[in-house]
């Protein structure tokens, strides 16, 4: 099945958007994302962070897995490197959040590309059980360094916005700001911090699929001696798939942390996690950008609705609400990739094509 | 010495069980290509149903029996069910759908038999120990050494001498020429589930008498395991039976002669050893012990 029209020209291939509708389509999005925090309930705000949060995390997997076709079950790990880097250079040095942000990616970005020669070797299920290993030796170093990460008892995370006050404080992010008639609290300033992250993020991950470099990851992705052949650098793709997919986890990782306030090393950072953005990916349909966007916004909002829809059944709804979540989530996950491998990608190319096709059945 | 023999035994019995793990991702995977993620929640599920089995009172051994053939079921159940809907789909979508698998397995554990810990029950008296040159060990590990060498034995049989496992061979080399064959590739599947469930409730069984007991996290032990598979090689039985047994011994050894020396590092340092071990092996040896070096062609 093609994902996309057939292209004819080399300018039709480096378009971002297919045609007007696309654009109009990705305006309207715009809105919705800018009036949600003055419409949405406390608890859908919070789930929209969190669905930002996994937009910048499932993009750098996207690239890694998507794009240049390496499995890493080790994404928890870049994460977790994200978050602590985040929270150290908080609690010692009151980084503000737009230094301490780039520099959780670059701490992770430099551990992605010390993996990425052991993917010059090693393929598929190696690779991935290889990561898996990086995931438990990075939680072990975290709890092995207690008087940096304070060990299991996790450590706060303070968001610093940089500059201080006029007590020589300095200026921490939570404090409202007032436009006029409207307040923004933690909660919304975070919302349009992570929409604009989470918009760079799928942005840069959209012109990396059109440029020179993202077209040979996926040579590599689909057949590595033959890209290599046809003069690509299999090596130099990997490792830079590996570069770019953890400095975007790192920031995710970050993210998350300044979202959480306080994190600790297991649970979350363990391979629960990884799978979580594998199955985002999986969810979204492998391969593209929308893929990893429409994947992370399923996922993430399909738990809260899983637990009010669990209530409407009767045997499932005597189960607790964590229970309800989880059983309803994984058997409709299954469900879903068992009718449409491709996944929402799949279905939303079923639609557009029926409505092409229409009145006739493709 | 005798400090030295007892570690070598419990090591022996804890590679026993991660062999019959290992062995059990192997049997899927050389069927199908399918790395099966729901193993460890199999294997969980095995010590429970033995441990509701001997609490309705059946006698010991055809507890045993029981348990084993509802797990296998069980497998080839979640076979029929998941997996065959998914044959000639990407390989990718299918082992990301054990995953998923795996979960509802483990929330249908949970609720079925709640967060308590239970002890596995044996027809001795859980710290008999035997004594053998000098050295007291445990008799439930020699009891998991024991089943474990003669499922491995029985198996190894069973692929080489029985028609179902020429039949698995066939399937695994080539599933299209074997269909062309007349072989039943479906039913092979099936077998080969069958077959994988049967390992896990045998290692979770003796792994809830002797190392621990049995929760709902048991499952996890299935990710201790991945490293013996790997080091074996994805595709080679008996190099991950190999691998298993040397990882476990390697691990019960780490954990009694290196953990002390690290300081902070080295508390629960064995936990991880088998995957740096690991690590290291694959940068001398990318396809593993005895794993299938692939040819290339475009």
């Amino acid at each position: 099945m093609p994902t996309r029209p057939l292209v004819t020209r080399y300018e039709q291939d480096l378009r971002l958007f297919e045609d007007r509708w696309a654009q109009a389509g990705l305006a309207l999005w715009v809105l919705v994302a800018l009036a949600l925090p003055f419409v949405a309930s406390d608890r859908w705000l919070t789930t929209a962070n969190l669905a930002l949060i996994a937009v910048v995390g499932a993009v750098g997997l996207m690239i890694l897995t998507g794009f240049a076709g390496q499995i890493s079950l080790g994404h928890a790990a870049f994460l977790a490197l994200g978050a602590y880097t985040t929270a150290v250079l908080g609690e010692r040095l009151e980084l503000p959040f737009w230094l301490a942000m780039p520099c959780a990616g670059a701490v992770a970005a430099a551990v992605g590309l010390a993996v990425g020669p052991f993917a010059l070797r090693l393929r598929g299920l190696y690779l991935a059980i290889v990561t898996l290993g990086i995931l438990f030796l990075t939680s072990h170093l975290l709890h092995s360094l207690p008087e940096l990460t304070h060990g299991v008892s996790g450590m706060a995370v303070r968001m610093y916005a940089g500059g201080s006050d006029a007590a020589g404080e300095a200026l921490r992010f939570s404090t409202p700001w007032r436009l006029g008639p409207v307040t923004l609290g933690f909660d919304r300033k975070l919302y349009y911090l992570f929409l604009l992250l989470a918009a760079g993020a799928a942005w840069l991950g959209k012109n990396l699929a059109h440029s020179n470099s993202g077209r040979a990851m996926m040579a590599v992705r689909d057949q590595d001696l033959a890209a290599s052949v046809l003069g690509v650098h299999p090596a130099r793709s990997k490792v830079l798939a590996f570069g770019v997919s953890s400095f975007l986890t790192g920031v995710a990782g970050s993210m998350f942390a300044y979202q959480q306030q306080y994190i600790t090393i297991e649970p979350p950072f363990d391979l629960n996690l990884s799978v979580q953005y594998i199955a985002m990916i999986v969810l979204g349909g492998v391969g593209t950008i929308f893929g990893a966007v429409a994947g992370a916004l399923l996922f993430v909002c399909l738990a809260p609705l899983m637990e009010t829809v669990g209530g409407w059944i009767p045997f499932v709804a005597d189960l607790s609400s964590h229970q309800r979540s989880t059983l309803l989530f994984a058997v409709g996950v299954c469900v879903l990739l068992v009718v449409e491998p491709l996944g929402l990608l799949g279905l939303w190319l079923r639609v557009k094509r029926t409505f092409a096709a229409w009145p006739f059945r493709y | 010495m005798s400090t030295w023999l007892q570690l070598t035994v419990s090591g022996l019995s804890l590679g026993t069980i991660y062999a019959l793990i290992a062995l059990g991702f192997v049997v899927i995977y050389r069927a199908s290509a399918v790395f099966n993620f729901a193993h460890g929640e199999l294997l969980a599920f095995g010590a429970f149903a033995m441990i509701s089995l001997c609490g309705a009172g059946l006698p010991w051994g055809v507890a045993l029996a029981a348990a084993l053939v509802a797990t296998g079921l069980l497998a080839a159940a979640v076979e029929r069910l998941v997996l065959r809907p998914m044959i000639g789909r990407p390989v990718f979508v299918t082992i990301i759908v054990t995953i998923f698998v795996g979960s509802v397995l483990r929330s249908v554990i949970f609720i079925a038999w709640g967060p308590q810990t239970r002890g596995m029950p044996t027809p001795w008296d859980p710290l008999t120990t035997v004594d053998v040159a000098g050295a007291s060990l445990l008799m439930n590990s020699v009891a998991a050494l024991g089943a474990g060498a003669a499922a491995l034995a029985a198996f190894f049989l069973l692929v080489r001498r029985t028609k179902l496992g020429v039949a698995m061979r066939a399937t695994a080399s080539d599933q299209e020429t074997a269909l062309a064959l007349g072989i039943p590739v479906g039913r092979v599947f099936a077998a080969t589930w069958f077959l994988a469930g049967l390992f896990a409730a045998l290692a979770g069984i003796f792994l809830g008498m002797f190392p621990r007991n049995v929760d709902t996290n048991l499952g996890f032990v299935a990710l201790r395991a991945f490293p013996a598979v790997i080091v074996g090689g994805l595709d080679s039985a008996w190099g991950t039976v190999l691998a298993g047994v040397l990882l476990g011994v390697l691990e019960v050894l780490c954990q009694g002669y290196v953990n002390p020396y690290l300081g902070e590092f080295g508390r629960n340092f064995h936990a991880v050893f088998p995957y740096v071990v690991m690590i290291l092996f694959l940068i001398v040896k990318p396809h593993g012990l005895f794993g299938t070096r692939e040819v290339e062609r475009v």
